[in-house]
């Protein structure tokens, strides 16, 4: 399999699979638990049926939208995701001038491998800082402080992840960041020396918006989970968030909420936006699909802030649906991950070009211009 | 594999095939006919969503609850179960002590293989009895003298299993308790040669409760099925359960309960508590599953008797999903079971901490502090 050969998601994933030491595979690919919630988090989109409208003079489309008052020309971007650098030697920077070609928004984490300031200098489509609540305050507002210095647009705190998702196939690999070489994980690296080479000889695995504060993630070997668990505050309230919206005093988001009743807070606090998001199935189990709680959450505060959907999309139309809805734009992180490992920047291309060639056709298939043309009359539920 | 291998419910239960001749392993796995409502009994859970809320400060998380009249420190505990000595040669006393060491309730059976005097010897903590009524009544009377001289903290009455289920993989493996070999289970007690070493060096398989009333099971090989069919009393109804109730004087629940009508009963004759359980799909193939029932019995009852759902557990988020609805407590016993079999006491500890584990970290990620935080206004049914 090559790039060349990559059609859609699952290509990706299977040429993931063939070029990643497979604890970094099961990573990216797997979920908390039994899976239920990751798979669902797609299935979800096939219990609702498009319906087209015909003879409406499709010949141009556009796909822009607008979000936390920035024009992006594709209703979804790249959300952010940890340890790029992992999956491929240009991590980051890789995704980030993708995005750019295509002018999304790229989403950086707090748990990245290239710099906020390096990526600044290499783009400058709208860009989201990922921001975790550490226990260290002082770790806290340094993050802040370099993430405004570099002019990020947006920044997002992630609210599902107060512990570790119990990832079974982490624990079952032994994946750890950094990576480390256990008996049973010692073949896998072995069998995949390309990234074995360019892990060692392509600049050191760094976590520059942490490692000044913790060893754990560069120095010492962790699991995500155990991170997640030990550095995270478990006390953070709403206080904590409003006060950290007020300190950036820009576009704020709340990333991974899934009431109705949080949705409605995170517009009392001041937040420009929502990610409607279970963290792709990694954290609860069992736990509702964003698709499946989108209307609710739409229907109680669509018209005040931007409502984004996050999480299962694999296909140009799983978006039309979410924002026939009424998300604003979806995000998603393997839609990328997989490319990402796959070719670096030119897998990453390669999978937002064919993603958008997809929306552009579904858009023309569906009898639609434009993104606000799309509404619920489209959609229809096949079970009630 | 090994134990330290075990994350979840279904890598204990691969070890524990492992371990097992197969006619034991199928005894544990298996339900009655097509196994439709055994696996109903776990899928279930999957119909509904549970809906986080966040930024709820959870840095101290409690998971106690009360449950017939004893504080516990997890909303889950090993329900009562028979033959622990036949899954490994310590029987109910690894149980017991890996229940009693977790803080939760030890359930153990009529037809456990360890004595009640035993038990109340190595288990310090809350112990339910769980009763079986067998035609011969004086056994009944000596069952609930012993158990209250002994010091348990609750009974339980089983009313699912009047008559036994129709197990059909025990038919096809031979099961008996005690195991006796067949030609055609000879091959597998050969090919687990530990555990077949074990019955026979350790002392000698008994019924050690109802040993000196019946010679059956005991002596004689008899498969369950046999046993239920002549022993058990399929004349019992509400008086006799009243008569037990009332004889116990202490808390006291119904074990296979499924209507809301006996449900309703169940409180006019003063129980405590029922366990809306189908005997973990080994009885009535097709019967509903206890999670898909809980919420009509819990709101038709819910405030007067505690509701303990019994079946199909098998995660932390599935306990959570059942406190949603209204359950006080959930029970398991496959889960435990193959624990047992799997490494003994240190086996059912480490499933019990698993779960305790789980249960603590989903709380955490569902925003609640405490178990009265969890409602249905948390959870979605998925139609």
């Amino acid at each position: 399999m090559n790039l060349k050969d990559c059609h859609n998601f699952s290509d990706f994933k299977k040429l993931a699979k063939k070029k990643l030491p497979s604890p970094i595979f099961h990573y990216i690919d797997g979920g908390a638990d039994d899976e239920i919630t990751l798979n669902r988090n797609t299935s979800s989109f096939n219990d609702v049926d498009l319906v087209p409208n015909v003879l409406r003079g499709v010949e141009d489309v556009d796909l822009s939208t607008t979000i936390f008052g920035k024009k992006i020309d594709l209703p979804f971007y790249c959300a952010s995701t940890a340890l790029q650098r992992l999956f491929h030697y240009d991590g980051e920077r890789a995704v980030g001038k993708a995005a750019q070609k295509f002018n999304t928004m790229f989403g950086v984490s707090a748990l990245s491998t290239v710099s906020v300031e390096e990526i600044a200098s290499l783009i400058d489509t709208p860009k989201m800082f990922q921001f975790y609540f550490h226990k260290d305050r002082g770790l806290n507002d340094a993050v802040l402080e370099r993430v405004k210095a570099a002019k990020f647009d947006v920044m997002a705190l992630t609210v599902d992840t107060i512990t570790g998702g119990n990832r079974e196939r982490d624990l079952r690999t032994g994946f750890t960041s950094p990576p480390k070489l256990t008996l049973s994980s010692l073949f896998s690296f072995a069998s995949k020396p390309m990234w074995g080479i360019n892990y060692l000889t392509k600049g050191k695995f760094e976590l520059p918006h942490l490692q000044d504060h913790v060893s754990e993630g560069t120095n010492i070997a962790t699991s995500i989970g155990d991170y997640f668990s030990t550095m995270l505050d478990q006390s953070m309230n709403w206080k904590d968030a409003e006060k950290l919206c007020s300190q950036w005093g820009g576009h704020f988001a709340l990333k991974g909420i899934m009431s109705v009743e949080d949705a409605k807070r995170a517009v009392d606090i001041g937040c420009s936006g929502i990610m409607v998001s279970n963290h792709g199935g990694r954290q609860l189990d069992g736990s509702r699909s964003p698709f499946d709680q989108l209307a609710a959450i739409v229907d109680a505060v669509g018209d005040k802030m931007d409502v984004i959907c996050e999480g299962g999309i694999q296909r140009g139309t799983h978006i039309l649906k979410a924002l026939s809805i009424g998300a604003k734009a979806c995000s998603g992180g393997r839609l990328y991950l997989y490319a990402l490992a796959g070719a670096g920047q030119a897998g990453v291309e390669r999978a937002l070009s064919q993603y958008r060639a997809e929306i552009e056709r579904d858009m023309k298939l569906m009898g639609c211009n434009k993104i606000s043309d799309l509404n619920r009359n489209n959609l229809r539920y096949r079970k009630i | 594999m090994k134990l330290k291998d075990c994350h979840n419910f279904e890598d204990f239960r691969k070890l524990a095939k492992k371990k097992l001749p197969s006619p034991i392993f199928h005894y544990i796995d298996g339900g009655a006919d097509d196994e439709v409502t055994l696996n109903r009994n776990t899928s279930s859970f999957n119909d509904y969503d549970l809906v986080p809320s966040v930024l709820n400060d959870v840095s101290n998380i409690d998971m106690s609850t009360t449950v017939l009249g004893e504080k516990i420190d997890f909303p889950l505990f090993p329900a009562a179960t028979a033959m622990h000595r036949l899954y490994h040669h310590e029987g109910e006393r690894a149980s017991a002590k890996a229940a009693e060491k977790m803080g939760t309730i030890f359930g153990t059976s009529t037809m456990g293989t360890v004595s009640i005097e035993e038990i109340a010897k190595v288990n310090k903590g809350p112990k339910l009895f769980q009763l079986y009524i067998h035609k011969d009544r004086g056994l009944t009377d000596n069952l609930l003298e012993r158990c209250k001289k002994a010091g348990f903290s609750s009974m339980c009455l089983t009313v699912d299993t009047v008559v036994a289920g129709n197990r059909e993989r025990d038919r096809r493996t031979g099961f008996t308790t005690p195991p006796k070999l067949t030609l055609g289970s000879l091959l597998s007690f050969a090919l687990h040669p530990g555990w077949t070493i074990n019955n026979l060096i350790h002392e000698k398989f008994k019924l050690a409760n109802i040993v000196h009333m019946t010679q059956k099971g005991t002596s004689i090989d008899k498969s369950v099925i046999d046993y239920i069919n002549e022993q058990f009393d399929p004349a019992m109804n509400w008086k006799d359960a009243e008569y037990c109730v009332k004889k116990w004087n202490g808390p006291f629940a119904l074990k296979g309960v499924m209507s809301v009508e006996d449900a309703k009963k169940a409180i006019d004759i003063g129980c405590t508590a029922i366990m809306i359980s189908n005997h973990g799909g080994r009885q009535l193939d097709g019967s509903r599953a206890p999670f898909d029932q809980l919420a009509e019995i819990v709101d038709a009852v819910g405030d007067k008797i505690e509701v303990i759902l019994d079946g199909g557990v098998r995660r932390g988020t599935h306990v959570l999903k059942a406190l949603c609805i209204g359950a006080k407590a959930c029970s398991f016993g496959k889960g435990y079971l193959f624990a047992l079999a799997a490494g003994g006491q240190k086996g059912v500890e480490k499933i019990l901490e698993n779960m305790k584990t789980e249960i603590n970290r989903d709380m955490k990620l569902m925003g609640c502090k405490n178990l009265g935080e969890l409602n249905r206004s948390k959870l979605i049914h998925r139609k």
